[in-house]
């Protein structure tokens, strides 16, 4: 029962994390229908700036009290996150926002093995895992249960706690707000919305931006979560997010999140529980995401595709 | 408080971005400027081109770096002491001081001298950015250019201007049309013409292929910005020719002598092995580029034609090997029975083309880019099971080595081949073996395509609902795309197993998946050739910029980014696909593409209003 439970809350700390990656995919994909592949680069990027900025942006005397690196590291990745989805969409996605429909799946492909290049030749030691500083509460909350007990780290609290309270806050945001709106209205029809007095353009760019800032956030999680990173890491946690936003169906904030969760808990689970042992947790996660789509092509919470004119 | 060692390094590269982006912004600014007050003036093309073109012929003569480099000197003693010899111009100089010349002398000629200065002025920008860049990394930074007494290198520099110089010449007045000659040939002039051209383009594939090898058959260190001057100085003069409409005349004649034309493809593509680039180590690469082409234009078929998206198309690749492997006799093979390689390859396509079915199963139901996560997702799940050894049939992490090479008729087909006093490079016979299935698969696929199957996929990818309501069964026609695609890889992955004699799961991880779609969509969705130049690019670019080393993998994300946002319809567009592009007009098609010539048979113009 013990053991169970543990696993389960190392599957929803993973889950956590997917849904924060998937939501900049779902509303990049939701707005502009792009699969920005590079979306996961932008989130191992930003592990890199956290740790970028410990190390060599603040004092000394700061980075013991995490009440005040975090922010600082937290601002770094933001910071970088944000500038990159954004020049991303700027100088690679927009001039191809009427080429064919594979064009721009290429160039984000090509964007992709662009960063992760840059960031393994630049950063000093990239070339394997480099650490990343726990620049949180250290000891470890420890709950009893019937038959043993589990341990989650504090950041594993953290995580979750983020992931929901943000989809929450980006769901209130996209439904109410004045730019949600246009988020909106663009996804449906961009030149309707042209006409309605939105900036199409200027809309795409905030999505991007906002993707960005997500990734950041849950980059910096990833960090403190887990204390080291390598150059890979996008490419793979990209995936699973790509696949955590289908199955909760494009373009939906809720899907992405639930989507996100099931994958985390499925492919901890899945590799414990399954026979094959952890070699083949992926193998779980993707079967289900075949069947979830055999049964419900839209995904879980997705609109069925409308028919174009 | 000391201040934290990153804030000074960044605010350094902070400034050298704001500098780098100042000066584009120039640059650009100058540009339209220029641009714009040049438009209604047609007379300046000849004086300023002749300027740049001038630029052009001294920069070839002037030294480019400045010392010798710890490597060996620079391409061509390129140095200071150049000025001993300044008449022995071989090698990117010799581009250089040519397009030069070109760009001085076509203003004077009957030609559409605008569109051929344009082509030159791109070409020596490229020139001048590859041997100066190459220089300043290779060199250690500035220095290489500028030495400590005050001398500068310019000649990289001046090539830069001179570029821009001939490229702003190319403003002065609108572009010309791109003529559209297509006069009636003999048949037997058409075929010379054919004949030549195929020739021509042999050689200049093996000198590029050889580019960079010295005459004692090693790899010159210089040997990445040697083959990207030779492909700069292509590039202009292809844009050259291009502008004559050369090149579209030679694809109308090649369409309307298809037979003839293939068949020439294929012996000279067959007499690569008898040029410079016949070493064991570009038959191999040659292979590989065979198998993979072979395996794109199956992609092709799914993507291309029928509109799925397939992000695991590698595994179909993968489950053609792992069944030649098993049925090879391997020792490390489940099975331990050796059949004959055509049975082999014949169940490798089946095998592959069934589980091709399976996984275009879920197309019943499943739309766009869903279907795409699920195509990835079976990818994954193959490599997985692949690497776990499934049913003892993978080998696992031990992977299945030592796989026989193929033997037909007591030849073993990894030695090497001696016709008379011509001494083949081993792989040769791999490399004939290939090169006809890729002819056979080209030839299935131009049938197929031009089939009431391959309208049906057309249908399909243009509109779903429409062609059902057409009475096209759309998920018969749509799992068949990814039966016959998944067979041709199957059949390529027989050829690779034997010809790289182990097959690891690591072989068919996702990236290659994407290097196949990248091949497809690079060469143009739908076009035969183009699936065949993409492969050959994705492969063989890699190992001509090894000498990039570290960074050769970022120049690749970099070439995908830079064709696509200058050629979206892909290198090689599909001339129906480019006519269907041409009526929606407005989706970012350049004008010139919009002019798609009839062949004199209307062959178009019936296959559109079939």
């Amino acid at each position: 029962m013990a053991t169970l439970l543990q696993q389960l809350a190392s599957g929803l700390v993973l889950g956590a994390l997917i849904a924060l990656i998937a939501l900049g995919y779902t509303m990049v994909y939701g707005i502009i229908q792009l699969i920005n592949f590079a979306h996961g680069e932008v989130f191992m990027v930003s592990i890199f700036a956290a740790a970028a900025t410990y190390k060599w942006f603040i004092p000394e005397s700061w980075e013991n009290t995490w009440q005040i690196a975090l922010p600082c590291m937290l601002v770094g990745a933001v910071l970088v996150a944000v500038v990159l989805a954004v020049l991303m969409e700027r100088f690679a996605y927009r001039p191809l926002r009427n080429a064919p429909r594979l064009a721009p799946l290429i160039t984000a492909l090509g964007v992709s093995q662009m960063l992760k290049e840059i960031v393994r030749l630049n950063y000093p030691d990239a070339k394997s895992a480099i650490n990343v500083p726990r620049a949180f509460i250290d000891e470890p909350i420890i709950i009893t249960v019937p038959g043993g007990t589990v341990v989650l780290q504090a950041t594993s609290v953290l995580l979750i706690a983020v992931s929901i309270v943000g989809a929450v806050i980006l769901q209130l945001y996209v439904s109410r707000s004045r730019m949600g709106r246009a988020m909106r209205a663009t996804a449906q029809d961009p030149d309707t919305a042209k006409l309605m007095g939105v900036n199409p353009n200027r809309t795409i760019v905030f999505t991007f931006a906002l993707g960005g800032l997500l990734a950041a956030v849950a980059g910096v999680l990833y960090g403190i979560h887990l204390n080291t990173v390598d150059t890979e890491v996008g490419f793979l946690y990209g995936i699973f997010a790509f696949t955590a936003a289908v199955l909760g169906g494009v373009g939906s904030i809720k899907g992405a999140v639930i989507g996100g969760f099931i994958i985390g808990v499925v492919k901890t689970l899945g590799g414990q529980l399954l026979p094959g042992g952890t070699g083949y947790d992926v193998v779980w996660v993707f079967i289900l995401l075949i069947l979830v789509l055999v049964f419900r092509p839209q995904g879980l919470f997705g609109e069925p595709e409308r028919v174009r004119a | 408080m000391t201040i934290p060692p990153g804030w000074p390094i960044l605010g350094l590269g902070l400034l050298y971005i704001a500098i780098a982006v100042a000066v584009v912004l120039a640059l650009r600014l100058l540009w339209q400027r220029s641009a714009k007050a040049l438009a209604d003036k047609p007379g300046m093309l000849r004086p300023i081109a002749i300027a740049g073109g001038v630029l052009a012929v001294l920069a070839a003569l002037l030294p480019w770096v400045t010392f010798r480099f710890n490597d060996g000197p620079y391409p061509d003693l390129a140095t200071l002491q150049f000025f001993d010899e300044p008449w022995g111009v071989t090698g990117f100089r010799l581009f250089v001081l040519l397009l030069g010349v070109v760009a001085i002398a076509a203003p004077f000629l009957p030609v559409p001298a605008r569109r051929v200065e344009r082509a030159i002025g791109l070409g020596l920008i490229a020139l001048g950015l590859v041997n100066t860049i190459f220089p300043l990394i290779s060199g250690g930074g500035f220095g290489a250019i500028t030495a400590a007494d005050g001398a500068f290198a310019f000649g990289g520099v001046a090539t830069l201007v001179a570029g821009w110089v001939v490229a702003t010449s190319a403003k002065a007045g609108p572009l010309e049309p791109l003529p559209h000659w297509n006069p009636k040939v003999p048949r037997l002039l058409a075929y010379a013409v054919l004949v030549v051209s195929y020739v021509v383009l042999l050689l200049v594939v093996a000198w590029m292929l050889d580019a960079g090898t010295d005459p004692d058959g090693n790899t010159n260190t210089y040997a990445g910005p040697i083959f990207l001057s030779l492909l700069s100085f292509l590039g202009a003069a292809l844009g050259a020719l291009h502008a004559f409409g050369f090149l579209g005349w030679l694809t109308a004649l090649s369409e309307r002598h298809r037979v003839f034309s293939i068949g020439v493809l294929v012996v000279c593509a067959l007499a690569l092995p008898f040029t410079d680039a016949g070493t064991d180590y570009w038959m191999t690469i040659a292979v590989n580029v065979g198998v993979y082409a072979a395996t794109a234009i199956g992609l092709n078929i799914v993507v291309g034609l029928a509109g799925l998206l397939d992000l695991g198309y590698i595994a179909f690749l993968g489950i053609g090997a792992y069944i030649a492997a098993n049925f090879s006799g391997a020792a490390a093979s489940a099975l331990h029975v050796e059949l004959p390689f055509v049975l082999v390859a014949v169940i490798a396509a089946i095998v592959a083309g069934i589980f091709g079915a399976i996984v275009g199963s879920p197309t019943l139901r499943v739309r766009g880019d869903y279907l795409a996560i699920v195509t990835l997702a079976f990818g994954e799940i193959f490599r997985k099971a692949a690497q776990f050894n499934i049913g003892g049939m993978t080998g696992g992490a031990n992977a299945i080595p030592n796989i026989p090479p193929i033997n037909w008729f007591g030849r073993d087909f990894s030695a090497p081949l001696t016709i008379g006093s011509v001494r083949l490079p081993s792989g040769v016979l791999y490399y004939v073996l290939i090169m006809v299935l890729v002819a056979l698969v080209m030839v299935i696929f131009a049938n197929l395509k031009n089939s009431r199957i391959g309208r049906a996929w057309i249908a399909v990818r243009e509109d779903e609902d429409a062609a059902r309501a057409m009475g096209i069964k759309t998920g018969q026609v749509k799992i068949l795309a990814f039966l016959i695609g998944a067979m041709l890889a199957g059949l390529a992955g027989a050829v690779f197993a034997h010809k790289t004699s182990t097959v690891a799961y690591n072989s068919f991880q996702f990236i290659e998946s994407v290097t196949l779609l990248a091949a497809v969509i690079l060469g143009g969705m739908g076009s035969i050739p183009g699936a065949v130049l993409g492969a050959a690019l994705l492969l063989v670019l890699p190992e001509k910029l090894r000498d990039l080393q570290d960074w050769r993998l970022f120049f690749f994300g970099l070439a995908l980014v830079v064709i696509m946002r200058f050629r979206p319809q892909g290198l090689m567009p599909d001339r129906h696909r480019r006519a269907e592009l041409a009526d929606e007009g407005a989706d970012g098609v350049p004008i010139e593409e919009l002019n798609v010539p009839d062949a004199p048979d209307g062959s178009t113009a019936q296959a559109v209003a079939r």
